[in-house]
């Protein structure tokens, strides 16, 4: 987009400087033309005009002469001048000055040729009375070389020789003094009749040349005078001062045209230099984005598109899924940067390992998640590179910064389409089950049909939820020592369609995966207090695990509740389920605060089972320990277990504790808890969970 | 000791080396097909009103290119008011007319058509009468590609033709090209004409037409108002009797002489002109060989003129 403004910029200021250059080139040529065409007519002007005066020159300098190239020379000036005078620069307004000049030399030329014309005429006659005078000079001084050679002759020889003398010296040197004050006749004074003859003519001549004389040097000296070449220079030297102005306007201009140029030239450089860069980083980025397109930009192994690529293209296809187990952890004690390197570690031992034999491609497929794809190889031999690979990587010591690390990997085979999914299954399977390292994914495997029965469990709950069918069931708990019922516990069923209930092992450890599993805590909790409003002599309790006390929207669900319900609030119990890591035992304790602030007391679900843990009573107020069933149910059968009931009696009497002993299904177990002084007991001997609880509080034991 | 002063005044006078006098070039540029329409325009009197007068009726191309009378006759038999000078060699004459108010042939042509005691003729006319011609039309549209003839055109036409009569290879001519000698008696007549001035005023090509000069400069001359001299364009009246120097070319061909014709015979002319313009009384002998000159200088019949 920025681009394209700027070529458009360029182009557009190109075809401005285009017509600009053009348009330039055209008036500059013709101004250029312009005025070397009035120059070269002035020019021409002034020759003729030169030559004119050194025809006029000559033709008073000959006593003949040929005078047509006078004629001539005068019809050319005429016709140069009028040739100037129509000059296309003298249209030009800045000009008019020299039409104005160029009038008076009008005038001044066509006086010249008028004195030109005026001086011919006068030269004739001077010029041939001079040469008759020469002439007549010479004849006489034939007849002195004869036999006349007298003293009269002689002495009008000298005399007119004399003033012949003068009369040449003066058309030479065009000078008046010459012919002035002086008496240039010769006398009558003779005798002789030749003489007499000489002297008449001789005087003729002689006067008409002292008579013509002074026009004649008028005449020539107007000519040679002239002021025509000075008006010339000035004409032309007026001209080039308008004409610099011109010449001055044209170089401002081009020097704004070529400073255009410049820049739009620049400009073009400039925006090539960039599209070559943006170019060359454009294909980078391309290469790039192709790269990681391909490949996974930590280890350089393909990516997981790839691998869907080539899976679409493959024949027989045998992936090798690898998976490194908890890999979260080296993360989170080490930091990425660690676990980054040990992925590179891995991604490379895996290339070595599997190698080139087979022409496998080796792909990371998530975070700690590699992929080894062969075609067309046996099933054994896949499984056996698994093996080997399982072996190499969990065997290696990968040596991180000062640390030396270990690492378990878990490798599903599949060749069953679809190759990935079928995969992931297998390696699913062997998380679950610690003993194995490598599985080859088999159809009989049936981990499809729990998923399946999962997405139909999720349907389940959800269209329970909507139509109202979680549900709780009540479960009496009975004061052995009293025989009376004073506690239920609050159990979540799940209503089929039918009328059928579905007990919580059918689907509440699937609602947990989902969204779902608060809304059937909130359900149990409202449910339950709904119910504690009705029976107003008995204590319900219901499950929360420890997992959902770290949930902080359950336990605002919860606290709401009770708040909303103050009344009965005191009579609602917490059944605490033990977890596998309690890690902040902090929030318990600020929720049991709040809990036994309502009047609740809290039950510890399930003691003496799985994780069950004496350390964290020591920070957290039970009221009440729920004795484990796997316990409970033995105890008539074992020893060992009844010892533990008995320790665990002991324990929670010393603590102040008092006890509830769960699945007691016979009366021999409910007398046997009597006998030993358990205060609580549960389970189907009694009452299997009810929907509502019993009329009466009355149980025989 | 005289000898000597003679040289000095010799070489003082400083005599041209070049001869002041020019050949007819022998090449003469025009173009053939203008010419002949020129030439068939030119002898065609229905340029003038009354069909009477054509240009050749006052310019005799076969015999001098002038008129014997001492003024022509035109329209309506009027009067010319000056002597008919030659149409030969017309082109280098530096001016037109005796008082040269043409300064082209053009300009000339334009004179006698228009002229009430010539051929009384106006533009308009001329065209409409040349553009009924159908022979007229065929050739402008040759030589000239129009198919209406402009009176400009018709004008240039005669001029072309006009250009066309150059009368090169006089004997004179061939003498300044060195290809002949003159008798004696001719170089002596030549030789007069330098020495006493007559060459001041009639020189180069055409040996006069090519400058103004006074009828009468040494003696005055007699003066008539009627004559169209040069102080008709002027208006000064020291350009009384002055005239642009006729051509001595074809001379013997062209009596009577002078503006006013006043001089029937060369012998006549020279008398006339070496009194009142040179200020020199020639003996005959002197005028016998200055006319044996002047004959040298009829030259050829325009080529134009052989072939119809």
């Amino acid at each position: 987009m920025k681009i394209n403004r700027w070529v458009s910029l360029v182009l557009g200021i190109g075809l401005i400087s285009s017509v600009v250059l053009v348009y330039f080139y055209v008036s500059q040529r013709d101004f250029t033309k312009n005025h070397r065409e009035f120059l070269i007519s002035i020019n021409n002007l002034e020759n003729i005009n030169a030559d004119l005066t050194t025809l006029i020159l000559e033709n008073s300098l000959y006593a003949y002469n040929n005078q047509d190239p006078v004629s001539s020379s005068v019809q050319e000036l005429l016709k140069e001048y009028k040739d100037l005078k129509n000059t296309k620069i003298l249209k030009d307004k800045n000009y008019e000055v020299i039409k104005v000049r160029l009038f008076i030399l009008d005038r001044q030329l066509e006086e010249n040729v008028q004195n030109i014309q005026n001086y011919q005429m006068l030269n004739a006659g001077v010029k041939n009375s001079l040469l008759f005078l020469t002439r007549h000079v010479e004849n006489l001084g034939l007849m002195l070389e004869g036999d006349k050679s007298s003293l009269a002759y002689s002495k009008v020889f000298v005399e007119s020789v004399k003033i012949l003398k003068h009369f040449n010296n003066a058309k030479q040197m065009l000078d008046m003094d010459y012919v002035d004050n002086y008496k240039y006749l010769l006398e009558a004074s003779a005798k002789e009749i030749e003489i007499q003859e000489f002297v008449k003519n001789f005087n003729t001549h002689s006067e008409f040349l002292t008579k013509k004389y002074p026009s004649f040097l008028i005449a020539t000296k107007e000519i040679l005078q002239n002021n025509i070449h000075k008006d010339i220079e000035q004409i032309r030297e007026n001209f080039s001062k308008i004409a610099i102005n011109d010449f001055k306007a044209l170089d401002i201009f081009a020097f704004i045209l070529f400073s255009v140029f410049i820049l739009s030239l620049i400009t073009i450089v400039v925006l090539f230099i960039k599209y070559l860069r943006e170019n060359k980083q454009l294909t980078k980025t391309k290469e790039s984005l192709e790269h990681s397109l391909t490949y996974d930009h930590l280890t350089d192994l393909y990516n997981r598109r790839t691998l869907e690529l080539e899976l679409e293209n493959i024949e027989a296809p045998h992936l090798l899924l690898i998976n490194i187990d908890r890999f979260k952890y080296i993360n989170d004690i080490y930091g990425n940067d660690v676990g980054n390197q040990v992925l590179k570690d891995i991604a490379n031992l895996i290339t070595i390992h599997v190698g080139d034999e087979y022409r496998a491609k080796v792909y990371r497929l998530g975070g700690d998640e590699y992929g080894v794809l062969f075609s067309k190889i046996l099933e054994d031999k896949a499984l056996q590179i698994a093996d080997i690979l399982e072996r190499e990587i969990t065997n290696h010591h990968f040596h991180v910064e000062d640390l030396t690390l270990q690492v378990l990997v878990s490798i599903a085979s599949n060749n069953i389409y679809p190759i990935i999914e079928n995969a992931d299954m297998a390696l699913k399977l062997i998380k679950k089950d610690y003993t194995k390292r490598v599985l080859a994914y088999k159809e009989n495997l049936n981990i499809k049909k729990s998923v399946q029965e999962n997405m139909d469990t999720i349907e389940l709950i959800k269209s329970a939820i909507e139509d109202d069918r979680i549900v709780p069931f009540f479960q009496p708990i009975v004061n052995l020592q009293t025989s009376k019922i004073e506690k239920y516990e609050a159990l979540v069923r799940l209503k089929l369609e039918d009328g059928t209930f579905l007990p919580p092992f059918r689907f509440l450890d699937t609602s947990k995966k989902t969204r779902y599993y608060r809304d059937i805590t909130r359900i149990m909790i409202e449910k339950t207090l709904e119910t504690l409003k009705d029976y107003p002599s008995y204590r319900f309790s219901i499950n929360i695990s420890m997992t959902d006390i770290l949930d902080d929207e359950i336990v605002t669900i919860l606290l709401t509740s009770l708040e909303n319900n103050k009344s009965v609030a005191s009579r609602f119990d917490i059944e605490l389920l033990e977890s596998e890591n309690l890690q902040d035992i902090s929030k318990v304790q600020d929720f049991i605060k709040k809990l036994t602030a309502f009047g609740s007391k809290i039950l510890i679900d399930d003691f003496g089972s799985g994780y069950s843990n004496f350390s964290y009573f020591s920070d957290i107020d039970v009221d009440i320990i729920k004795i484990d069933g796997s316990i409970t149910k033995e105890i008539t059968s074992s020893e060992r277990k009844l010892h533990m009931l008995k320790s665990i009696y002991e324990f929670t009497k010393g603590m102040n504790m008092t006890n509830v002993a769960e699945f007691v299904e016979t009366r021999e177990m409910a007398v046997l808890l009597k006998e030993i002084g358990v205060k609580y007991a549960q389970g189907y001997y009694f009452s299997q969970p009810l929907e509502k609880p019993l009329e009466s509080d009355d149980i025989t034991i | 000791m005289f000898n000597f002063i003679l040289f000095v005044l010799l070489v003082v006078i400083n005599v041209n080396a070049k001869e002041p006098i020019l050949p007819i070039p022998l090449e003469n540029n025009f173009n053939e097909e203008k010419a002949r329409l020129g030439m068939a325009l030119f002898s065609d009197p229905i340029l003038s009103k009354d069909n009477s007068t054509a240009c050749i009726s006052c310019h005799n191309i076969y015999e001098g290119g002038a008129d014997r009378r001492i003024v022509s006759l035109g329209y309506a038999n009027k009067k010319g008011n000056i002597q008919s000078p030659t149409v030969l060699n017309a082109k280098y004459n530096f001016k037109q007319f005796w008082n040269g108010r043409a300064n082209n042939l053009i300009e000339q042509a334009d004179g006698p058509i228009n002229n009430p005691a010539e051929h009384n003729m106006d533009a308009k006319t001329v065209e409409d009468r040349i553009n009924k011609s159908q022979i007229y039309k065929e050739n402008f549209k040759k030589a000239y590609g129009v198919t209406y003839i402009p009176y400009k055109l018709v004008l240039a036409a005669i001029v072309e033709f006009e250009n066309a009569l150059t009368t090169p290879n006089a004997k004179f001519d061939k003498f300044l090209r060195n290809e002949i000698e003159l008798s004696p008696d001719e170089k002596e007549g030549y030789k007069l004409f330098k020495q006493y001035g007559c060459v001041t005023c009639h020189n180069g090509v055409n040996i006069g037409g090519n400058s103004f000069q006074k009828m009468g400069t040494f003696l005055e001359y007699k003066s008539d108002i009627r004559y169209p001299d040069r102080s008709k364009i002027t208006n000064n009246d020291e350009h009384i009797n002055v005239f642009k120097v006729p051509t001595l070319r074809n001379i013997n061909l062209t009596p009577p002489y002078f503006h006013d014709g006043s001089a029937k015979t060369l012998k006549e002319a020279i008398t006339k002109m070496s009194r009142h313009n040179l200020g020199v009384k020639f003996s005959d002998k002197q005028a016998d060989k200055i006319i044996l000159f002047l004959k040298t200088l009829d030259g050829e019949k325009p080529k134009i003129l052989d072939s119809k």
